[in-house]
């Protein structure tokens, strides 16, 4: 990808993260925000419109759209319909416990639709132990709904210390049920950050994962674990952190931040009840901050174009500096394995 | 038998940029920057066109160029051929 273009400044995203209710009927233990009750005072039905017609404007291509769990809105097709009518593409990101035959069915009838469904193991011990009972059974059966539809579908796997050596497994089932895998990478935000030390890979999962990836050319990430990217993926995905240059999040009260990780009020951007989409993308100081960021920390290291200093939300969530660099980048993994092995010498 | 033309990928979309134009495959995804300033209007892939028009007022160079351009897009899957009528 050419970075300098990126840099140079678009003039909108390329595609928006927009949660767009934290209202859920799941409780996960990584949930990066913490959903469950719905915010107070989210977007109406009205303002989500709206919304939706200048992120049309702007030019944006496509929104991914999450929560919480999306379908808990009841008027979250109405919002989807008025996306399709404009030529947006959407992802939705769910639970899959709402999805049956009939939502299917009409969310079949346009092609600019992709959905993924949360499971996070291979097995249902595995799955139900952080996303709850019954869980993955539900799941899988919304999985065969929508493999059997003409929507583009993929189960989405949160690579955890309890599944990482499932993921292998995760990917034949994948394949065994006819969707495609996608992993992304667990983050300290949320629930996420409550239950961090639980559920964070070690060290030499992430290597595993790493050399898996690499030799696994069909399976998505998002690009969530560009700072493990190694040769064998270069050109597949991000070599470089995009928030505020390539997407932003929007939360379920229309605040915007960089990404769905950093919705705190450190990171707000602007609220779009005050000022419109447009603006906040051209003006908002902190996504030129984010624009303008450079893990100088970084730039000795034999890998910095292969990630720039990877993940500033995980290096603000574990040590308080964005520009420190990611803590759980390949590089920083190989010397975490080695101090170890050095110590117990 | 009707005559080939080129079109968009319904997966795709195109937008203008600063520096031209940027493409966005929803597949990948994948981007495409294309530093063609404003030779080429976005609006130029609304709609299937025969694989040698170009926009009016393009000198030869410039012709020869988008050609190419034109080429790459198709192999890239960025554009696909489909019936003029």
């Amino acid at each position: 990808m050419s970075n300098r273009f990126v840099e140079q400044g678009l003039r909108s995203p390329v595609n928006l993260t927009w949660e767009v209710s934290l209202l859920c009927n799941l409780r996960c233990s990584h949930c990066l925000s913490a959903s469950g009750e719905a915010a107070k005072d989210e977007l109406t039905t009205a303002e989500a419109l709206a919304l939706v017609e200048e992120v049309h404007q702007a030019g944006v291509f496509q929104i991914n759209f999450g929560g919480g769990e999306p379908f808990m809105r009841p008027d979250f097709e109405q919002i989807l319909d008025a996306c399709h009518q404009r030529g947006i593409m959407t992802c939705i990101s769910t639970n899959g416990t709402l999805l049956d035959a009939a939502r299917v069915a009409r969310l079949s009838q346009t092609r600019l639709v992709a959905i993924q469904v949360s499971l996070d193991g291979a097995t249902s011990s595995t799955c139900d132990a952080v996303r709850g009972s019954g869980v993955f059974a539900r799941a899988t059966e919304a999985v065969k709904l929508l493999a059997a539809s003409s929507i583009p579908t993929s189960i989405n796997t949160v690579l955890t210390t309890h599944n990482a050596s499932e993921i292998p497994a995760m990917y034949e089932l994948a394949q065994s049920l006819g969707v495609s895998l996608r992993v992304s990478r667990f983050r300290p935000s949320g629930r996420g950050a409550d239950n961090w030390e639980d559920l964070r890979p070690t060290p030499s999962q992430l290597l595993e994962f790493s050399d898996w990836l690499a030799k696994s050319g069909d399976v998505r990430t998002g690009d969530s674990f560009f700072s493990l990217t190694s040769q064998e993926r270069q050109g597949l995905g991000l070599n470089l952190c995009g928030a505020a240059k390539l997407t932003c999040c929007v939360g379920p009260t229309g605040n915007m931040y960089p990404c769905a990780f950093l919705q705190t009020d450190r990171f707000l951007a602007g609220s779009l009840r005050d000022q419109s989409f447009q603006q906040i993308w051209d003006s908002s100081e902190i996504y030129e901050s984010f624009r303008s960021l450079r893990i100088h920390s970084c730039e000795e290291c034999t890998r910095f174009d292969q990630c720039h200093g990877g993940c500033p939300a995980v290096a603000w969530h574990l040590k308080n500096d964005l520009s420190g660099g990611d803590p759980e980048c390949l590089e920083r993994c190989v010397t975490s394995i080695a101090d170890a092995a050095k110590a117990a010498a | 038998m009707a005559a080939a033309g080129i079109q968009l990928h319904p997966a795709c979309r195109v937008r203008q940029e600063g520096f031209g134009l940027l493409f966005y495959d929803s597949r990948g995804p994948r981007l495409l920057f294309a530093e063609t300033g404003s030779l080429l209007p976005p609006d130029f892939f609304a709609v299937a066109r025969s694989r040698d028009e170009l926009p009016p007022g393009l000198n030869v160079r410039q012709e020869e160029v988008l050609r190419n351009f034109m080429t790459k897009l198709l192999e890239r899957g960025f554009l696909r051929e489909q019936p003029l009528c």
